[in-house]
């Protein structure tokens, strides 16, 4: 006469032919695990090899400007000079930290400054999370470099995305695209300076701090293009080693379809 | 069985069940960092926390929603429908790492409140492509909370089966917002096609599985009666039911469950007062009717769970003419006491 099994769960001894089904189930499972956990890990898109220095705090010393968006400029040799760009924590720009530091040494603008921080920094591009700018810097001095040049190299027509350019060098991995969207927003929207970013053909990016026409920041009338392919045009300048982009938001032309540095 | 409420009634069989989710969570998340800190090195520890456990909710919420319809297929796996409860609050708390986390890295430490930013950072709401994916993320962990809060059996007593039952099947809900979450963000820009095609299997099993268990369901209805009036019905005859066990039929869509034991038959409301479980496929134990879901009993003669437990049924008259099952399908008041129909030999 066929067993007529039956389950109960608050009884221990479960019958012979469900404890076999639920052995060969268990082992479907473990192959269903290892199957989503291969899938969805292998085939993530690579992730770029750029570095947030959470835990360690660098000084930088250079010449402190506001202008287009506040930034230590540094020697790196003769006549090769870099801008760090300055963030503050979280989502937000630097201003409460510059004001903090002028309000112990008066204006900044133009002199030499050692400032404490987080460094990011990829493709050539670096930048400061100012930490202890309630302390640091304790004194300004007067600049060793010579005069900024800003060379105007005309006007220029591209494609690519609006950027936060904090997350996009360094913390967050991506910093970039449909996922990063709101975050690049809120940092934007905190300060942040935006940047615009493309990819050549050959697979190199330039990256373009963004600007008014008329040189002056540019937040929060750009949020609604971040994130998203777009094509931009306006006057190219050139500090140092950045490009600066000064352009009309009318201007600006939402693309469909994924940006092309979704395949960075 | 709900005399008095403890967090959790532990017993061997749910011991060894979380044993397993735990063993199964943490084979996932070793594969998953252990593969991606090995090809794709330059990933963030954020980053890996995010996927790691966005994707463990999403494989978790494909097996829960399978355990219904497989335990209707095949009872051999009513064992994985007894604890299921802990898988979903596991799996609710693995989605809540992952909105948790989704929330801090990509919308606190910001200039608006982090919940308003969810909803405002991306105003896109009328194009597809642009869709700001996150809410519907946000609003699936919402319903995961409010099942995985009110999944104790206190809740289930209090807000009655019905209502706690129509509240879990908002589970549904949770699965269509998080597959649009995942499809319009995450696969918006993950080039490789392999995620979404196993998301596609995912939800074509799903479906399968659905649609398996409902059309043996409806086989199941057909082959019992129909009555709607206050005559004595004949259902069957003796020998068509199994010694312990149970026919079941209809009676204005209420199903009810004639049981045959000691030589006598009785008959009792078919639905479980605990969750709804069909009584009509449980079996007699120790004397009582016992369900298939979760194990709660009643006295077969008057649908009331043995003292010092609480729970009653609806109960029927029964009687035996020439060997051929009769039941008055009105119902009795739940427990009232019918005395057995006795099958002479």
């Amino acid at each position: 006469m066929k067993k007529d099994e039956f389950y109960i769960g608050y009884i221990n001894q479960i019958p012979s032919k469900i404890k076999r089904k639920l052995k060969f189930t268990v082992w479907i499972l473990v192959l269903v695990v290892i199957v989503f956990a291969v899938v969805f890990s292998f085939f993530q898109n690579k992730f770029k090899n750029s570095t947030f220095e959470l835990t360690n705090v660098s000084e930088i010393t250079g010449t402190f400007h506001s202008k287009p968006y506040p930034s230590v400029r540094i020697e790196l040799s003769p006549n090769d000079y870099k801008n760090v760009l300055l963030l503050g924590f979280g989502k937000f720009g630097p201003d409460k930290d510059i004001e903090n530091m002028e309000s112990r040494l008066n204006s900044i603008e133009g002199k030499e400054v050692s400032i404490k921080g987080n460094l990011i920094y990829y493709n050539g591009k670096t930048l400061l999370q100012i930490a202890d700018s309630e302390k640091f810097p304790v004194m300004k001095k007067e600049s060793q470099l010579p005069e900024r040049k800003i060379n105007s190299l005309g006007e220029i027509e591209i494609e690519g995305e609006v950027i936060d350019p904090k997350c996009y060098f360094g913390v967050m991995k991506p910093g970039f695209g449909k996922i990063h969207r709101s975050c690049a927003v809120r940092c934007i929207s905190g300060g942040i300076p935006p940047v615009f970013t493309t990819r050549s053909k050959e697979g190199n990016s330039e990256y373009f701090m963004i600007t008014d026409s008329k040189g002056n920041k540019i937040n929060h009338d750009i949020l609604e293009y971040v994130g998203q392919p777009v094509k931009v045009k306006g006057a190219l300048e050139q500090l140092d080693n950045w490009f600066i982009l000064k352009l009309n938001v009318e201007d600006i032309e939402l693309l469909k379809g994924n940006s092309k540095i979704y395949s960075n | 069985m709900g005399l008095n409420y403890q967090l959790v009634l532990w017993n061997k069989n749910k011991k060894v069940y979380d044993r397993f989710i735990l063993l199964f969570v943490l084979l996932y998340l070793l594969l998953f960092w252990g593969i991606t800190l090995i090809t794709n090195s330059n990933t963030s520890l954020e980053t890996l926390t995010i996927r790691s456990s966005g994707t463990l909710a999403i494989l978790l919420l494909h097996i829960i929603l399978s355990i219904g319809p497989l335990a209707r297929i095949n009872k051999k796996f009513l064992p994985l429908l007894y604890n299921r409860r802990h898988l979903g609050v596991s799996m609710f708390l693995i989605a809540l790492i992952h909105g948790g986390f989704s929330i801090f890295q990509f919308h606190m430490l910001g200039d608006v409140n982090p919940i308003y930013s969810v909803f405002t950072s991306n105003l896109d709401y009328s194009s597809l492509h642009d869709f700001p994916f996150q809410v519907l993320g946000f609003l699936a962990l919402l319903i995961l909370f409010a099942m995985a809060a009110t999944s104790h059996d206190f809740w289930l007593a209090n807000l009655s089966a019905k209502t706690w039952k129509t509240l879990h099947m908002l589970v549904y809900v949770a699965y269509a917002l998080i597959v649009s979450h995942v499809f319009l963000g995450a696969f918006q820009q993950e080039t490789s096609p392999y995620m979404p095609v196993l998301m596609g299997i995912g939800f074509v099993v799903l479906v399968i599985l659905h649609i398996s268990a409902g059309i043996k369901e409806v086989k199941k209805d057909k082959q019992t009666y129909e009555a709607s009036d206050e005559d004595w019905k004949y259902v069957c005859e003796i020998d068509e039911i199994e010694e312990d066990r149970a026919k079941i039929f209809i009676v204005d869509h209420e199903r009810i469950a004639i049981f045959k034991y000691e030589n006598k038959l009785s008959a009792i409301h078919n639905v479980c007062k605990h969750q709804g479980g069909p009584l009509g496929e449980g079996k007699i134990i120790d004397g009582c009717i016992t369900c298939p879901w979760h194990g709660y009993q009643y006295l077969p003669q008057n649908g009331q769970s043995p003292p010092p437990f609480t729970e009653k049924v609806a109960t029927y008259y029964v009687k035996i003419e020439d060997k051929k099952v009769y039941v008055l399908p009105k119902p009795l008041d739940e427990g009232t006491e019918v005395s057995p129909a006795i099958i002479e030999s």
